[in-house]
């Protein structure tokens, strides 16, 4: 085949349909296909990553849902909320003598029911959400790809559009041709066809009406894929075709309350004039760098090091001249879980600022929320009151009467970034809630896990969130891995940053976090030696302040650009951690 | 084929859930209908739809003239079948072959199964009569009747409406049968009512009730997940929570129509596939009035109906996943059967329905909504089904509490297990991995998981079988870790922490509900961890009110209420694992246990079990820890951990023996107990005291009981040996060594744990007394002046020059003085009077 006689992009189900047909002519038969894949998704693969047209496919959001086409190619990134099940549906029938597929689709093209030996496949439904607490920089990342091609698709989708109908129907008929029906069912065919678009068409519009301005969520459909690949609070990308279900809200009358009791239809409070449906093709898991508008080439060897110069420059800046509170707060946006052993999330290192008052979290409360705004892709902000803590639901409960998990604050993605004012709250009474919560909190910062309410019974899941707690004097609500008494000695600056330093600061961030490291026996002989010496002469010292060493040994590190701990920044550790002490004295 | 009138099980869905009571009977006429369908098809396909185009006459289980009828109806049909018999069991081979094919999705193949309706229903008679339980004995077998006889029999006398069928006992004695009836069970069901009201009537004519079989128990359960396509149409078996349940809808079965013109009351219609058909023209024939006719609804028979949502168990939900759901219906007596919350296993059928676009439209959307009809529901948590049924109480006793089934390989695999000579060790090193060391501590533990027996004498008197364990110990020595862990793998474990609990928190509490006004108990930590074990951490910052409710609990075993109206006794049988710091945070050596924990010693008594887990300046354990925390931080694959079980392996290990082993102890093991126990007793008596020391108490020989009982369990063995008791002399004495020292005179003593003061101790109190009284008879006259508690520790300094003598305890001895009335006692001033 010299080109693709398709559009993937305006009319990826016409690719679908032609796979389908090459598989079905190529002597499989359909029952071949449960559960797998004809070669679709190669297809889209390539046309996707190897030729790069993945830029030009749009991103469906608040703003792209007003153009964009039903049936045609979008990319969804998001974050898994939650698992609405399975569904069955009919993937390969006969219409006449010719297979026909329904993969893809809500509704099958051609009236289907009386073939004998259709196909029944399933497909998984995902309900998927914008990442919460996703930061306009990084929103803005993908609305740059739109723009980029929305002129190209807006062109072309009319024009190629019709054309490919055309040419579907040229290639499709030769083929039903040799059948008894012949061009009435074509007709009826073409004018289904069209009606069913201008009808998606119009649905297209009330659909931006009803959306939640808040937040965007899709129904994903997800084809052949391992349950362990997706899991709940991944963020992903899902690349695949936009439909919208013709259900008219007015055609499910008394009929349907009957109906829904058993089927019990968990898309009834999700009509697609709320949230759209997306068949999705491909899908990958997003990291933090696939958020970044351009990854900088590495100029000089050096390069990591100046960017973490420079950062700690900023960060200093931002924490009023603090030059050790800079340095705590460095590694802190590094860390992550890196593996779990037992109960114990191994990683993590939560930063605790305390001897900040009401009036000054004013100021460097401020700053600092916006410093990592700029340079996280996901943050969120708690603030800590007696009412917040009993009103607010922090964790995600599932609602039996829908079906579905209303989520939590603390529902987020991995690798967010939460910030906890806790120099909000005053003396008062907790009520079951905000002990609930509290509790879910301190789960949180001690084990990163966040347990789900599922009315009979507790499902705890496990996070990755670095928390950040600014208190005045030691939070004993959320105890933190680090304690740090704050001294500034001056009001922050609040300079303008130049985006270019900013760029480059997210990808610092986004790699050096996710470096692979590693200790060498020699290094971990010392630091064996060191822990017990400093055990022998400070018998409070336990296991925990093991831990945090060895967590700060390995992101100083990490945050050079090094992979293997050395003893320069194993005493770098040391250092300031008597920096810290000296200040908790 | 006829597109829409097929009778194709996808588009017969709909109908069916309305009707799946009637529809079995409506396809047992089409599979004959669909025997003669292949042979016709053998002929030429054209024929074929004409055996669907002609449905047949619709009846009901529930006419009432119907069950002769039937009957007789369906003995015609094997008549038919019979000729083509050769034929078709020859052609049944590839059509068996094409199983894999036999998507239900294709309805010629559903309708041409190699199933013979004759066949099946000759082998459904043969099992109806001739079952035998195995263990009904074997000598009267032949005069007595089999065991379903006997339940028809007893279904016939309470007039009851099913009959249960173990499909356990359908495999033992047909699993060709049992094959068919999984596959096809739409089909063969219905051929089993048959063959059952074929039975009921010849046993008693005018038995008037239909009687349905009910099957459960298949052989193999699918859990939620797994079902998928090819599931459609079989019968399934499923573990789940009721999570939602309908209101109950009132199903129509037959409807009656009655002219507006005339008033003529039209014959019972009855649904069909889902759908009541209205009569156009009056059927009377003097009026035949168009569009008159109307329904009347109290003359209408309807029957229950309830969709209830099954969610899937916590424990089959992956990593990162959240629950599946699928739908139930339940018709009849089935409706209201469990509650939501209700863990419940469930026996039906896996249908698939095609959603319509709209109500009035024929054409279907490409989706299927799934359901299973629900044939059987039972309560997985109560161990019986519905309570009304009696066959499944005998049955009661083969199941797991903790839904933990044992497969014979597994138990084989666990008592290998258990054969090998250190499999004492083995378990200890498993237990807790992560924490190095405190060996004795995790035997302690491990003896804790398997517990003792619990014996209820017929007097009343119970002794209880669970141990528990305090641990007390310095901050930083993973005491919680092993709290977490024991939490984690207890069936049914409770963690709470001190400072977080009331007393009502941990035993029940009377609430008003705020709906009905009803007043109603709600369970705390220590009655929800029935049969389990309540981990309380940092037990010493528990309030002192909260503590004294644990008393009753760890000897009793019961939580007593007595408010609101309402008196209650709640089990707890509940092993309490409590750890404690001590009382400066830090161990004092020079202090006792009760000083340093800090518990009143009636609770402390309580424990079988004392662990002082101490930390002491030992640069072993510092490197051990340091290597440990370093491993877990850097991956390094330092410590090797083969030859340990993993939890899933452990966890089995344990429900098993708790399940299975109830160790009864050996003349000789009995013989050691005593002989230890006088050993111990007599330990006190060490010589040159005056004074007799109470080494053991009777609590503490109870205790040694429990562990030695555990210690067999661990071994899965019947029998408590003579090494059992040693060893748990061993971990008592290791336990006490440490916790019940008395640091004066370096003994176990138990007084110090029963009273918090040492008989040592309590005789150089007593000594002090008599010093300070003797000095002040001296010193002081009857109503002189007072003297300075100051004056007076000189003096008996001065007085007494070996023994060190303080402030306080002078303070204490002179209370003592003023208690009895011979001084008074005022700030710091000591007078007689």
């Amino acid at each position: 085949m010299v080109g693709p006689p398709y559009d993937c992009l305006a009319n990826p189900l016409g690719a679908v349909r032609l796979t389908f047909e090459k598989a079905i002519g190529s002597g499989s038969h359909p029952s071949s296909f449960d559960g797998k894949d004809w070669g679709t998704v190669d297809l889209f693969r390539h046309f996707l990553f190897d030729q790069s047209h993945l830029s030009q496919v749009p991103i469906l959001n608040l703003a792209t849902i007003r153009w964009i086409q039903p049936n045609t190619l979008v990319r969804f990134r998001g974050m898994i909320q939650d698992m609405l099940g399975n569904e069955f549906y009919v993937g390969a029938y006969k219409d006449g003598s010719v297979w026909r597929t329904n993969k893809y689709m809500d509704f099958s093209q051609f009236p289907i029911g009386s073939s004998p030996g259709s196909r029944v496949w399933e497909r998984r439904l995902l309900y998927c959400v914008p990442v919460p607490g996703i930061n306009s920089w990084a929103e803005s990342a993908s609305e740059v790809a739109i723009d980029g091609c929305m002129n190209w698709t807006s062109q072309q989708r009319d024009k190629r559009g019709r054309m490919d109908f055309e040419a579907m129907d040229a290639k499709d008929f030769p083929v039903s041709g040799s059948n008894f029906e012949d061009s009435p069912s074509a007709k009826r065919m073409k004018e289904d066809g069209q009606d069913y678009k201008t009808e998606a068409a119009c649905s297209g519009t009330t659909v931006v009406s009803e959306i939640d301005k808040d937040s965007f969520p899709c129904l994903v459909k997800i084809y052949d894929s391992p349950e362990s690949e997706l899991k709940l609070n991944d963020v992903f990308e899902f690349v695949g075709v936009l439909t919208f279900d013709s259900e008219i809200p007015a055609e499910k009358g008394d009929h349907d309350e009957f109906c829904n009791d058993y089927c019990d239809d968990d898309l009834v409070h999700l009509p697609s004039s709320k949230v759209p449906r997306l068949h999705c093709i491909i899908h990958r898991k997003l990291a933090a760098h696939d958020f970044l508008h351009t990854s900088p080439i590495i100029e000089k060897p050096h390069w990591v090091k100046d960017v973490r110069e420079s950062l700690l420059k900023h960060l200093t800046d931002v924490l009023g001249n603090d030059g050790v509170a800079a340095h705590y707060m460095l590694l802190h946006l590094l860390s992550r879980v890196h593996s779990r052993v037992d109960n114990v999330a191994v990683g993590k290192l939560s930063l605790n600022i305390t001897c900040l008052s009401k009036e000054s979290v004013s100021v460097f409360g401020t700053q600092l929320s916006l410093a990592i705004k700029n340079l996280l892709p996901f943050s969120t902000c708690i603030p800590l009151t007696v009412e917040y803590l009993s009103r607010s639901s922090l964790a995600p409960k599932k609602d039996y009467q829908t079906n579905r998990l209303i989520p939590g604050v603390l529902q987020l993605a991995e690798g967010s970034h939460l910030i906890i004012d806790e120099t909000q709250l005053e003396t008062g009474t907790l009520n079951s809630v905000g002990v609930d919560n509290a509790r879910l909190l301190r789960n949180l910062i001690e084990f990163q896990k966040v347990e789900y309410d599922f009315t009979y019974y507790k499902m705890e899941m496990t996070a990755d969130v670095q928390l950040l707690i600014l208190s005045e004097g030691k939070s004993n609500i959320l105890p933190a891995d680090i304690i740090m008494p704050f001294q500034p000695s001056s009001v922050g600056s609040s300079e303008v940053v130049a985006t270019k330093a900013l760029e480059a600061w997210r990808w610092y961030l986004a790699t050096v976090r996710s470096l692979p490291h590693s200790i060498e026996s020699e290094m971990q002989k010392v630091v064996e030696d060191d822990l017990v010496a400093a055990r022998q002469t400070d018998r409070s010292i336990g296991s925990q302040d093991f831990s945090r060493w060895l967590t700060m040994g390995r992101l100083i590190s990490s945050s050079f650009g090094e992979t293997s701990l050395s003893l320069e920044h194993w005493q770098m550790v040391k250092e300031l951690e008597r920096q810290r002490r000296e200040r908790l004295k | 084929m006829a597109s829409d009138s097929s009778p194709a099980p996808f588009n017969n869905g709909p109908s069916s859930p309305d009707d799946s009571l009637s529809s079995p009977i409506g396809n047992t006429f089409s599979s004959p209908a669909a025997d003669n369908s292949r042979r016709n098809r053998r002929r030429g396909r054209s024929t074929t739809p004409s055996a669907f185009a002609t449905p047949p006459p619709p009846q009901s289980r529930f006419a009432t003239s119907e069950s002769t009828p039937t009957p007789q109806r369906s003995r015609s049909i094997p008549r038919q079948a019979a000729v083509s018999t050769p034929s078709s069991a020859s052609e049944g081979l590839p059509s068996s072959e094409g199983g894999d094919d036999m998507d239900e999705a294709t309805p010629t193949f559903v309708w041409g199964t190699n199933i013979s309706v004759q066949d099946v229903k000759s082998a459904i008679h043969m099992f109806l009569k001739h079952f035998r339980d195995n263990n009904q004995s074997q000598g009267t077998e032949i005069f007595e009747e089999g065991k379903y006889m006997k339940a028809i029999h007893r279904v016939l006398e309470i007039e009851g409406e099913w009959l249960d069928v173990d499909a356990h006992d359908v495999f033992g004695y047909d699993s060709d049968l049992y094959t068919k009836m999984v596959r096809y069970p739409l089909e063969v069901l219905a051929i089993f009512d048959i063959v059952l009201m074929d039975i009921v009537s010849l046993i008693n004519p005018l038995f008037e009730k239909h009687v349905q079989v009910r099957i459960y128990n298949l052989k193999t359960s699918t859990t939620m997940r797994s079902l998928n396509p090819s599931d459609i149409e079989k019968m399934v078996s499923l573990k789940g929570m009721i999570i939602r349940c309908s209101s109950i809808i009132p199903e129509i079965r037959e409807a009656i129509f009655r002219c507006l013109v005339c008033g003529y009351f039209s014959d019972p219609i009855v649904v069909d596939r889902g759908r009541i058909n209205e009569p156009t023209v009056c059927m009377k024939q003097e009026c035949l009035a168009r569009n008159s006719m109307t329904l009347v609804h109290n003359r209408c028979r309807f029957a229950d109906k309830q969709i209830v949502r099954l969610q899937e168990t916590p424990d089959e939900i992956p990593e990162g996943g959240t629950p599946h759901t699928v739908s139930l219906l339940m018709h009849d007596k089935l409706v209201d059967a469990g509650k939501p919350g209700d863990r419940v296993e469930v026996t039906g059928i896996y249908r698939a329905m095609c959603v319509r676009v709209g109500p009035t439209q024929r054409t279907v959307k490409s989706l299927f909504k799934t359901y299973i009809d629900c044939l059987h529901i039972k309560k997985t948590d109560k161990s019986r089904m519905l309570a009304e049924d009696p066959m499944e109480i005998d049955n009661g006793s083969r199941r797991m509490e903790e839904d933990v089934q044992f497969d014979e390989v597994k138990i084989h695999q666990l008592k290998e297990l258990s054969r090998q000579p250190d499999i004492y060790d083995r378990l200890t090193k498993s237990l807790a991995p992560n924490i190095w060391e405190l060996d004795d501590v995790k035997r302690g533990l491990l003896c804790q998981l398997f517990g003792g027996n619990a014996l209820k004498l017929p007097s009343g008197a119970s002794f209880r079988g669970d141990v528990n364990i305090l641990l007390v110990g310095d901050p930083g020595t993973s005491k919680s870790q092993l709290l977490q862990y024991i939490h984690k793998l207890s069936p049914r474990g409770i963690y709470t922490s001190g400072r977080g609990s009331s007393a009502v928190g941990l035993t029940a509490y009377v609430s008003k509900d705020p709906e009905t006004g009803e007043t109603v108990l709600e369970s705390g930590a220590l009655v929800l961890s029935d049969r389990g074990i309540c981990c309380i951490d940092e037990f010493d910052k528990m309030s002192e009110n909260a503590r004294s409710m644990l008393h009753e609990v760890m000897e009793q075993q019961t939580v007593s209420i007595a408010k609101a109206g309402i008196i209650a006794s709640l089990n707890a049988r509940t092993s309490v694992l409590a750890c404690a710091n001590p009382i400066g945070s830090r161990y004092n050596p020079r202090l006792s246990v009760i000083d340093n924990i800090h518990l009143p010693p009636t609770l402390l008594s309580r424990f079988d079990l004392i662990y002082l887990i101490l930390d002491k300046a030992d640069e072993q354990t510092d490197r051990h820890l340091a290597k440990h925390i370093v491993s877990l931080h850097f991956e390094n694959p330092e410590i090797a951990q083969q030859d340990v079980l993993d939890i899933a392996t452990l966890t089995a290990y344990v429900s098993y023996a708790r399940k299975h082993i109830q160790p009864k102890l050996s003349d000789e093991a009995a013989e050691e107990l005593t002989r230890g126990y006088v050993e111990m007793r007599r330990r006190g008596n060490f010589p040159g005291s005056t004074k007799k020391v109470i080494t053991a108490t009777p609590r503490q020989i109870e205790s040694l009981i429990r562990l030695s009982e555990a210690l067999a369990r661990i071994r899965l063995s019947e029998w408590v040996e003579k090494h059992d008791v040693i060893e748990a002399f061993r971990l008592l004495e290791v336990a006490m060594q440490q916790s019940a020292t008395d640091h004066s005179t370096g003994t176990i003593d138990m007084d110090l744990i029963t009273t918090g003061v040492s008989a040592s101790e309590r005789m150089r109190r007593e000594n002090l007394v008599s010093a300070t009284r003797n000095i002040i008879m001296e010193k002081l006259q009857l109503g002189g002046p007072s003297v300075r508690l100051l004056e007076l520790l000189d003096e008996l300094k001065k007085q007494s020059s070996t023994s060190e003598v303080h402030l306080q305890d002078l303070r204490n001895a002179v209370a003592t003085l003023a208690g009895e009335g011979f001084v008074v006692f005022h700030g710091d001033s000591v007078k007689r009077v």
